[in-house]
């Protein structure tokens, strides 16, 4: 059963019950109210009429009528007071009885106290109540006074005020049912669009999000369903910018191995057809020679590349940027000395978390660069303060509508130049992947003809 | 006769030149499309029968420079490692006479260069080895201007040697050349010609055994 039909009915269901009962508890306290009310009513009345009755029967003449005499002469007091109600008895027996009802028990005991008796009767579907008492004649003690009244009209009221009250139970129950159900509906309407928000997301529609600004626990659940979706929306959006940045990769790489390939496919296929000189012969073979050891250098920046994909690969570990200063210097230092350069390296940073040997290997990269790009005999500065490492040279620069695209793999700016120097247009790419790994950007300032600085800002 | 090869990367320019010029043409390296625009522009491209050209040069690239080819009246065959469709087509349409996809086989390459010479009018007319003038045009050859006497098959198989001079074929692919694939013989048919040929032009020497390739016309 759906959630907001069961709360519907259980709701519905402890009030109809509630209400009927306490109902019902209103009703039958006032029937016993009215009941006493109207016993206390008649009670009175046969008091005050049993003390006019007292009077006329302390009749001195009466005690010396004839029989005959005597009833019509009751008869004639009965009359005087509501005949209709009330019967009089004398020594047990009836001496005068105009109601409708037969008194069957005159002798009762009950007809004979002071004080009065009173008791409801059921006859069919009428409801008598019979009361009566003695009346004190002095000197004779066997009068009594019995009323009798049809008091149906006391149920009937009741019985009236409880169809009513059904009545208007039912109504107003049957409004209630509505209100309720559609109550609940409208509560846990945000529920049915969590649901469609969450079927809509695994149906691929992954920007979508529940539109639920309930102010309560659903709004709350909303609420947190929305962050999911958000995080695994943008872990979706990460993992398929991988992807593609790979697939990118790929294709460059494959096209990067096409002009090796064609180079040495060419020579040996030159080698094996063609008559050549024996100069032409060895150059033909240098040049495999050289292809082939291109191949191997795209071929182990790139297994680095991959081998970084693999985070676990790292390890990170306070690092003393001086030492790494130092490892980068006698890394470079054959490099340099061919070229004639000078590394300059200033050190205002203690240590940071960071693993070693990528560090090394990203501002051996970046410092090889810099090298490339500079003239014979020019200086190259590495620093290191607050967040930041940066190697800055003053060589040809980068020219600016290029610098987005450099760090791609595979990107070379001056591709003739760039094959010349040995190049492959991996460094850089390699040393975003090595930054990103450590949190850090790259960032790269340059100016065509006046040098460029590359800089590993680390986060604060 | 003069071919254009516009290809910056040295070790591929070199080894297109180099076999080029195996081949009997003359090679003129160009390594960047500015370069290849300014050869172009100069005039001196009148003798420039055919332009190699790779497609991402520095400068400006290949599809760019059709333009200045076709100004220049140069066809144009591209040599270039993008394989797709789209990029040959592209090629094809702006007026390219072949796409050669790198890596290449230095035979197809002079091979099918020699298609777009003769089809547009500058295949060779006469090709001489040593003593030995084959005449394309009267389908004959002489010898020290002595006419000598060869059969169909005899004639092509000489001419599909001479055209790609220096470079070595394999029977098979003389044989599905000059046969065709649904000539159903042995190799030995084609040994039995190159024979022929042998003796007819005294080219004992000139046609080449290749161990475990084939056959190479050398001069």
């Amino acid at each position: 059963m759906k959630l907001w039909k069961k709360l519907s009915v259980i709701t519905m269901a402890a009030l109809l019950v509630s209400t009927a009962i306490s109902g019902v508890a209103v009703i039958y306290h006032s029937l016993l109210y009215n009941q006493e009310k109207t016993i206390e009513n008649y009670k009175q009345q046969l008091n005050a009429v049993t003390y006019a009755m007292e009077k006329e029967l302390d009749y001195e003449p009466l005690r010396g009528f004839s029989d005959t005499t005597a009833n019509a002469y009751y008869d004639y007091v009965i009359k005087k007071y509501d005949a209709s109600s009330y019967i009089l008895l004398k020594e047990n027996e009836v001496v005068c009885n105009r109601t409708p009802f037969v008194l069957k028990n005159p002798s009762d005991d009950r007809w004979r106290t002071s004080m009065g008796e009173c008791i409801i009767q059921k006859k069919g579907r009428q409801y008598v109540l019979i009361a009566g008492r003695n009346v004190p004649v002095m000197g004779v003690q066997d009068y009594s006074l019995v009323l009798v009244r049809d008091i149906s009209y006391l149920y009937e009221d009741i019985r009236r005020q409880a169809f009513f009250y059904f009545a208007v139970y039912f109504g107003m129950a049957l409004l209630a049912v509505f209100a309720v159900s559609a109550m609940t509906r409208k509560t846990l309407a945000p529920l049915r669009e969590l649901q469609q928000a969450a079927q809509d997301i695994s149906g691929g529609m992954l920007s979508r999000r529940a539109g639920v600004s309930a102010h309560n626990e659903i709004g709350e659940v909303a609420e947190a369903f929305n962050i999911m979706a958000e995080r695994m929306e943008r872990q979706v959006e990460e993992l398929s910018s991988e992807s593609e940045r790979r697939r990118q990769m790929l294709g460059s790489l494959t096209h990067e191995m096409k002009t090796p390939m064609t180079s040495i496919m060419g020579y040996a296929d030159s080698l094996l057809h063609v008559r050549l000189t024996q100069v032409q012969k060895e150059s033909a073979l240098r040049h495999i020679y050289d292809e082939c050891g291109r191949l191997g250098r795209v071929n182990s920046k790139l297994m680095s590349l991959i081998g970084m994909y693999d985070n676990d690969s790292i390890s990170m570990e306070e690092t003393s940027i001086k030492d790494v200063f130092e490892a980068v210097a006698a890394l470079e230092e054959n490099n340099l000395k061919t070229r004639k350069m000078k590394l300059k390296y200033t050190c205002r940073m203690e240590t940071r978390f960071m693993d070693k040997d990528l560090i090394i290997s990203l501002l051996v990269n970046l410092v090889d660069n810099a090298v490339k790009a500079s003239v014979e005999g020019a200086f190259i500065y590495l620093t290191a303060q607050e967040n930041i490492i940066s190697v800055r040279d003053s060589g040809c620069g980068i020219p600016e509508n290029e610098i987005p695209r450099v760090t791609e793999a595979f990107y070379m700016v001056d591709k003739a130049r760039s094959r010349k120097a040995g190049g492959n247009g991996l460094g850089l790419a390699l040393c975003s992947m090595i930054a990103r790994l450590h949190g850090a950007d790259l960032r790269i300032k340059s100016r065509t003809g006046e040098g460029t600085e590359v800089s590993v800002i680390f986060p604060e | 006769m003069k071919i254009l090869v516009i290809e910056d990367d040295a070790a591929i320019s070199e080894l297109i030149c180099m076999n080029l010029e195996a081949a009997g043409y003359n090679a003129l390296p160009v390594f960047d499309g500015l370069q290849a625009e300014d050869v172009l522009e100069k005039g001196d491209c009148r003798d420039i029968a055919l332009a190699l050209v790779d497609v991402m040069l520095p400068g400006k690239d290949g599809f760019a420079l059709m333009e200045n080819l076709q100004k220049a009246h140069v066809p144009v065959i591209y040599l270039t490692a993008k394989d797709d469709v789209v990029s040959k087509v592209h090629g094809l349409k702006a007026g390219a006479e072949d796409y050669i996809v790198k890596p290449f086989e230095v035979l197809e390459l002079l091979v099918r260069m020699e298609k777009v010479l003769q089809r547009t009018g500058r295949g060779r007319e006469k090709i001489q080895i040593q003593d030995v003038v084959i005449d394309l045009k009267e389908h004959s050859v002489t010898k020290n201007g002595m006419r000598v006497n060869l059969k169909p098959m005899e004639y092509e198989l000489l001419v599909t040697l001479a055209k790609s001079r220096n470079v070595a074929f394999s029977r098979e692919e003389l044989l599905n050349r000059l046969w065709g694939t649904d000539y159903v013989g042995e190799t030995r048919t084609v040994d039995v010609h190159i024979g022929q040929l042998r003796k007819k032009l005294d080219f004992h020497e000139v046609i080449r055994t290749i161990s475990k390739t084939g056959y190479r016309l050398e001069g």
